[in-house]
């Protein structure tokens, strides 16, 4: 008999009405539920039609495998829907724009869970990509042909380098706006910019463009009119009083919003929901990194005037406790597909809380600390997930809340991310992309962080901030061997072992090298090359997407797409940038470490015994792999040696990166680090390295040093993080103020603590204390984990007991029990590594 | 001949003994902290979770986890003290002077040389290194434990006054079993004493811990003195909680009277550290047999018990604490429920 007793106290939700206690459990019933918001694929009836559109997967390397199967089963579900006579004679995004608001509007039920005060319900969509036959054929020949973009992706990732791809969602659309002019307001404006357009310029791409968004901003009134009359339906029908009343109030929020601008904090959290998911209509992909910004800041006026208006507090929190519902609903889209309902890693439906403000003024107010009791009341739960911005002036009242919310919770049920770094990063992109008009000074402050960490702007940037993932450590790879692979691909289907071609530039016979300056000029050389490559492989399918899959509802929202009459996914935006994620930045820099040690400073071995044993995997080679791991420098440990190697690494590829702009969109490449979980996977495609890690074993996640190289703490981890990312300016002149940052995207860090850290009011005080020198020496973004070993352990035996234990790696936020045993067992190793 | 030099150099203040440390550590005093064990203590007690720290000689420990099995440290070791067999190394402490060369040579980091040689200056610059947040705690600084410090008292005594020039608290943790000169050397740069009592009765002390508590009463009279006419250090008591040996409600009540009529209002906090085992693998790498090495936690029950015991007997009742790992539900410290610590290094506290 298994005992199914519960050993270890995980977070339970809390002080939930009935209504949102009925609501949070009907979605954890998962695939039992009648109602979900399963993916509905709709189809123009050409049989070319195509719904799933593979680019935005390709940094997806798990689905590699089942592209062709989505592509096709979507096709063959997809149901029929009748066009105008006129469709066929306009252009492309004149045909989705009026397709997608046709399958919202008229095809997708309108639907309302009992109790629910805030509507919106289906918006998963497969809609057709409205490509004439021609068009479909052009864009095969460039997918699928020999050079195509899915060929290219797949060598990329199979030969170690990583993975690139023109991806949807992950910005902040300028919802803010939506909220106070209204969707009249910005169908207004569209207007009198396509008025503005000279007779050519209407007729042309530009007049198609402006025309093809003022139809999608007639979408959210045309929803929210189908919603009013279910309302209204509903109350007629409805037996209870009070509820009626909600109903009907409900109606009368969406006669108004989202088309007028919202006079109440009901009606904006309605205008903003539906403003919202439609994005996940328009670009078919739900959820990932469509985030809100500041949440706190722009709802607050709204949330002040109700309050004083008699809003009770509670209600208030009411209506964001069912916004969250809906924004969870996002996982339905595969509903049946794996063993967790759909739900995998965190979706990252980001918001901030808090955070700088003009003057270095702290902008906590009455909504942050409401909000930050919806999170405690709902956690656990993954959506809409919150990133609290801290800095120097934060008050202590609101880190207490914090501290108290990560002891309870088994760690953050948010990230913490930080002002002065995050915006040194956002300065020093004003400067490397010549946009110093637009991030300046005076609004650095007003920046927001997309998915999980990613720092943008707000409703005027799209930074494509998971687009491009590089193996830094692949150019140490090829700096061996002159440019090509250590140890041949094995093919995947016939298991023969591929041939190995000179890939990277020659760049000599490394058991040459007298010195290390030698290696270190060869791994320079790789690393310019692996930047190229990636940026080449990206142009492939970004030239894809911007010429075949226009979001013309996004681009509405996102400013100088109306201006340029430029879609977003063709640079329409005012802020246009791809980022580039640093990925396997730790193993890289222990692995020059090791390479110089070994080598060069102490002679241990000769280039040639090292390389030898980097074929063999280690095998038969224990001594020197002893020396790599133990012996060898390591970065993480504030040992300011091995850190100025760090920094060295951190500003080649980072130069490397500011070099490049997409030719087909013009968006200027910009560095990151974030790994979400490709430092699992990877490790099994990247060759053995120097740092004494054999293949198979991971690699190091984002920022964070190796797995067990931080010896010295936490304190000397963090310290080590913020030295790699710049430091401070020794004279005062950093980028902004005297913090420097060489990632405008921040970089994520995790650090997991025991939980008896924060057993006590004293000792959470000093855990206080970390966060508050983090603030001054650490990185941009930091995820507290607070678990043990031993629940993690119990965890891994009793699944079903643990379902909701939440466990937050990178921002990469999951489900304990419904991740990989092997990401199960590195966590647990990393935590019983932990001495804190 | 070699281990007169190393002691030598010792008393100095120009380098010291350091065994680890610390960054980051909570449980050494007020605030974030940055601990520096030092090597060499005048005790034995018969519980010592820091076994390694007693000699102020360098020690070698094998790390049987991390070998390889590779033997370069039995061809390394000028003195033949190292020797290999079907389950492990084995080192002929009788032999072995500390020399360290074997853990120089071993790749895998699995002999450890328990010992090493710090310079002030080398010392200051890493305890600086987590100004940002040991300033920004409440009462945070750097903490000298060991072992006793006051083994390495000029040393000690130099560095505080760094510490204190650096703008850090200084916390001096010692077992007060050491002549009355070091303690006076140490107290002027000292703003914190964590002074370890552990038995009332002298006979009780001198079978646990090799002596009798004369002289430690004594210094701590020199303490109390001390903080009369400056006003200053802080004083805190810690009480290790050992099965069979410091754990009656009798000793709890006579240790309190110690506080109270010795004392009288000079303590501002007393702690009362549970027992803790973590420390076995220590005894066995160091090829030391303990005495404890088969007890087990204490129970939260007689913590708690304990702790009454020493509230009930003292004016302030609040400046009794409890906190360490215990057995069962591994409730712990003041009622908070706590895990087990996971903290295998350097076990502190008590003594
Ligand atoms: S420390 Fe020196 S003497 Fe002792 S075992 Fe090692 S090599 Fe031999
Ligand atoms: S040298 Fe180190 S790894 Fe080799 S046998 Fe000795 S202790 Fe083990």
């Amino acid at each position: 008999m298994e005992s199914t007793a519960l050993k270890f106290q995980i977070k339970e939700p809390k002080g939930l009405s009935p209504r949102i206690a009925w609501l949070r459990d009907y979605y954890f019933s998962g695939v039992d539920r009648a109602w979900n918001n399963e993916f509905t694929p709709w189809t123009t009836g050409t049989p070319w039609d195509v719904q799933y559109d593979e680019i935005s997967f390709y940094i997806v390397p798990e689905t590699y495998p089942f592209l062709q199967t989505f592509r096709s089963s979507m096709h063959q579900l997809a149901r029929p829907v009748k066009l105008d006579p006129a469709f066929w004679s306009w252009t492309l995004q004149e045909r989705r724009a009026w397709f997608v608001r046709e399958v919202m509007v008229n095809h997708v039920p309108q639907e309302l869970l009992p109790g629910d005060l805030v509507a919106g319900s289906r918006f998963n969509l497969q809609a057709s990509r409205c490509w004439t036959k021609n068009e479909a054929a052009a864009r095969d020949r460039l997918i699928y042909g020999k050079k195509g973009a899915r060929a290219f992706m797949k060598w990329f990732h199979d030969h170690g380098y990583g993975n690139a791809g023109a991806t949807s969602g992950h910005l902040i659309p300028g919802y803010e706006r939506a909220l106070t002019a209204g969707w009249k307001g910005i169908h207004e404006d569209l207007k009198a910019h396509y008025e503005a357009l000279g007779e050519s310029d209407r007729k042309g791409e530009k007049g198609a463009q402006l025309r093809a968004m003022m139809t999608a901003a007639t979408m959210p009134r045309d929803l929210a009119a189908k919603y009013a009359s279910l309302c209204r339906r509903l109350a007629q029908k409805e037996i209870t009083p009070s509820r009626r009343e909600e109903l009907a109030q409900m109606a009368a929020n969406l006669d108004r919003v989202p088309w007028e601008p919202a006079t109440n904090f009901w009606e904006a959290v309605q205008s903003l929901w539906i403003t919202h998911m439609l994005v996940m209509s328009d670009e078919n992909y739900p959820g990932p990194g469509v985030s809100f910004g500041r949440l706190d800041q722009y709802l607050f006026p709204y949330w002040e005037r109700s309050i004083s208006g008699g809003m009770d507090r509670e209600f208030g929190k009411e209506i964001l406790k069912c916004f969250w519902i809906h924004a969870n609903t996002a996982y339905d889209a595969m509903i049946r597909v794996g063993g967790n309902q759909g739900i995998t890693a965190g979706f990252g439906q980001l918001f901030n809380l808090s955070g700088m403000g003009p003057g270095g003024r702290d902008m906590t107010n009455e909504l942050t600390y409401a909000l930050l009791e919806v999170i405690d009341e709902m956690t656990p739960i993954l959506e809409p997930k919150p990133n609290v911005r801290l800095h120097a002036n934060t008050p202590d009242k609101l880190l207490d809340k914090v501290i108290d919310m990560i002891s309870s919770s088994q760690g953050a049920p948010f990230l913490l991310n930080f002002d002065e770094r995050s915006m040194a990063g956002m300065m020093r992109e004003a400067g490397s992309a010549g946009v110093e008009s637009l991030i300046t000074a005076e609004n650095v402050y007003d920046y927001a962080s997309v998915g999980c960490l990613e720092n943008t702007m707000v409703g005027n940037d799209r930074s494509g901030t998971v687009d491009c993932n590089l193996n830094l450590l692949k150019a140490v790879e090829l700096a061996f061997t002159g440019g090509k692979d250590l140890v041949p691909v094995i093919d995947f289907m016939s298991g023969k072992p591929g041939k190995i071609t000179q890939d990277g530039p020659a760049t000599g016979d490394a058991t040459k090298f007298r010195t290390w300056e030698e290696f270190w000029n060869a791994y320079v050389i790789q690393t310019r090359f692996l930047v190229k490559k990636c940026v080449e492989l990206y142009e492939a399918s970004e030239r894809v997407r911007a010429e075949f899959s226009p979001t013309p509802y996004l681009s509405t929202l996102v400013k100088g797409c109306a201006q340029k009459a430029l879609d977003v996914t063709r640079g329409g935006p005012e802020l246009n940038f791809v980022t580039i994620e640093g990925v396997t930045f730790g193993t890289t820099v222990d692995s020059l470490l090791a390479v110089k040690y070994l080598v060069f400073d102490k002679k241990e071995c000769t280039m040639a015994q090292l390389i030898q044993a980097l074929r063999d995997n280690w095998q038969g080679h224990d001594v020197l792999q002893a020396k790599a791991k133990y012996r060898a420098p390591k970065y993480g440990r504030d040992d300011d040696e091995a850190d100025a190697l760090a920094t060295k690494v951190m500003d080649l590829w980072t130069a490397e990166t500011w070099k490049y702009r997409t030719i087909s969109t013009g968006r200027q490449f910009r560095p990151g680090m974030l790994s979400w979980n490709y430092w699992v996977g990877d490790g099994y495609v990247l060759a053995a390295s120097p740092d004494g890690r054999p293949k198979g074993q991971f690699l190091s996640n984002a920022i964070c040093p190796s797995n067990g190289a931080d010896t010295n703490g936490p304190t000397a981890n963090a310290n080590s993080v913020g030295k790699a990312m710049g430091g401070r300016a020794a004279d005062g002149k950093g980028d902004w103020k005297d913090y420097l940052s060489s990632l405008p995207n921040g970089a994520s860090h995790t650090i997991t603590f025991n939980p008896s850290l924060l057993r006590d009011p004293e000792h959470r005080g000093k855990f206080k204390a970390f966060i508050k020198g983090y603030i001054a020496n650490g990185g941009s973004a930091l995820q507290v984990n607070m678990i043990d070993a031993d629940m993690l352990r119990e965890a891994q035996k009793h699944p079903q007991n643990y379902r909701h234990l939440l466990v937050r790696i990178t921002g990469y936020n999951a489900y304990f029990t419904s991740i990989g045993r092997e990401l199960q067992d590195e966590i647990i190793a990393r935590e019983s590594h932990n001495k804190y | 001949m070699k281990r007169l030099q190393n002691l030598n150099t010792n008393i100095g203040t120009t380098t010291a003994t350091v065994l680890n440390i610390q960054r980051m550590s909570t449980e050494d005093g007020p605030g974030l902290r940055t601990t520096v064990f030092f090597k060499g203590c005048g005790l034995r007690c018969a519980w010592c979770h820091n076994p390694e720290s007693i000699s102020p000689y360098p020690e070698v420990q094998w790390l049987e986890a991390r070998c390889i099995g590779c033997g370069t440290c039995v061809k390394a070791c000028p003195l033949g003290a190292v020797a290999a067999d079907g389950r492990g190394i084995h080192i002929d402490r009788s032999l072995c002077d500390g020399c360290g060369a074997c853990a120089r040579e071993c790749p895998a980091t699995a002999m450890e040389l328990l010992g090493e040689e710090w310079s002030m200056d080398r010392l200051v610059a890493e305890v600086v290194k987590d100004r940002s947040y040991i300033l920004n705690s409440d009462g945070g600084g750097i903490t000298a434990s060991g072992g006793d410090p006051l083994v390495q008292a000029p040393f000690v005594a130099e560095f505080f006054r760094r510490c204190r020039e650096e703008g850090f608290h200084t916390a001096l943790d010692t077992c007060g079993f050491i002549g009355t000169p070091s303690l006076e050397r140490v107290m002027p740069h000292t703003d914190l004493v964590l002074f370890d009592l552990k038995l009332s009765d002298g006979a009780g002390h001198k079978l646990h811990t090799g002596h009798s508590n004369s002289k430690i009463l004594e210094n701590l009279v020199h303490v109390r003195d001390y903080i009369e006419s400056h006003e200053r250090p802080e004083l805190w008591i810690r009480t290790p909680v050992i099965p069979g040996a410091t754990d009656t409600e009798e000793n709890i009540a006579a240790l309190a009277h110690v506080i109270e009529g010795l004392l009288n209002g000079a303590v501002s906090r007393w702690e009362l550290c549970a027992f803790n085992n973590l420390c076995r693998d220590k005894y066995r790498r160091l090829g030391i047999e303990w005495e404890y090495r088969d007890a087990q936690l204490l129970d939260a029950a007689l913590m708690e018990r304990l702790a009454n015991v020493a509230r009930d007997s003292v004016t302030r009742p609040e400046i009794v604490r409890w906190s360490g790992a215990t057995a069962g539900e591994q409730a712990a410290g003041d009622g908070q429920r706590e895990k087990k610590t996971a903290a295998t290094h350097l076990v502190k506290g008590c003594g």
